[in-house]
């Protein structure tokens, strides 16, 4: 599992994550994720490349994510495919974090 | 009558660790190249099966890393996928848990406990037995090999 981070502009701070949001894989960016979402107010999460979403990697977008709403920050998920945004759906998380197809729509919704 | 003759079986045998979950992959990976399963189907299987397991090692046998479990695989030609998971924990019968309720808002989402939701979710069918000394829970897949609707 890779993740990068990249600074859009505006405030906005990208995570890129790569691979399989396994048990292994949740572990392996549990920590960074946290890191990124204590300290950012806007923040994309790109899950364009990732293949696979299990409870484990669940956690690792939803702590992140309180946190940043916790301090009245934006958080919203780009890209993820088919079977992912079902796992993202079927667990409701679309609420906590909205889904946008289209990197346009994804950034609006962060202003 | 749909065709429901045995076609194939598989067995995997962990210990109860959940490095050992690494090997699930490979191994289903295997079944659906032989079996010429559907992605999407592959997808509802590994995260049933990491489910399932995981649950097992952490909340079974409460990470002692001394016991064992099963996954026994059958297939039959009509697009029958059976995943039976054996195991020496307490007594848990995952079909009558009872979930929480959905949440009132975004920050009531619990970070953890979606597992069995999943699986009930993403399995076509679920059962669960009680063992003489741990548990059997059966998880069914369907991918319509002669014509019925996946999963």
């Amino acid at each position: 599992m890779q993740i990068a981070i990249e600074e859009m502009g505006g405030g906005v701070t990208r995570v890129i994550l790569d691979g399989r949001l396994d048990i292994e894989g949740a572990a392996a960016v549990d920590l960074k994720m946290n890191v990124i979402g204590g300290s950012s107010q806007l923040l994309l999460v790109d899950l364009q490349k990732v293949t696979f979403l299990g409870s484990m990697g669940l956690r690792s977008l939803v702590v992140p994510a309180q946190a940043v709403r916790r301090h009245g920050g934006k958080v919203v998920v780009f890209g993820p495919v088919p079977m992912v945004e079902e796992v993202l759906k079927a667990a409701n998380i679309d609420t906590l974090i909205p889904i946008h197809h289209e990197l346009s729509s994804a950034l609006a919704a962060l202003q | 009558m749909p065709d429901v003759t045995q076609k194939a079986e598989a067995h995997l045998s962990l210990k109860s660790r959940l490095a050992e979950l690494t090997q699930v992959r490979p191994w289903v990976d295997r079944l659906a190249a032989e079996h010429s399963i559907p992605e999407a189907t592959v997808f509802a299987i590994n995260l049933c099966l990491e489910e399932a397991l995981s649950n097992v090692i952490r909340h079974g046998y409460k990470c002692e890393t001394h016991h064992s479990l099963t996954v026994h695989f059958s297939a039959t030609a009509n697009g029958d996928l059976i995943f039976t998971i054996e195991d020496n924990a307490p007594v848990f019968n995952a079909c009558e848990f009872t979930e929480s309720p959905a949440p009132a808002s975004p920050d009531e989402i619990k970070p953890g406990g979606q597992g069995i939701h999943l699986m009930r979710k993403f399995a076509g069918s679920l059962r669960w037995e009680p063992l003489p000394h741990g548990n059997r829970l059966t998880l069914g897949f369907n991918y319509g090999a002669q014509g019925g609707e996946p999963r």
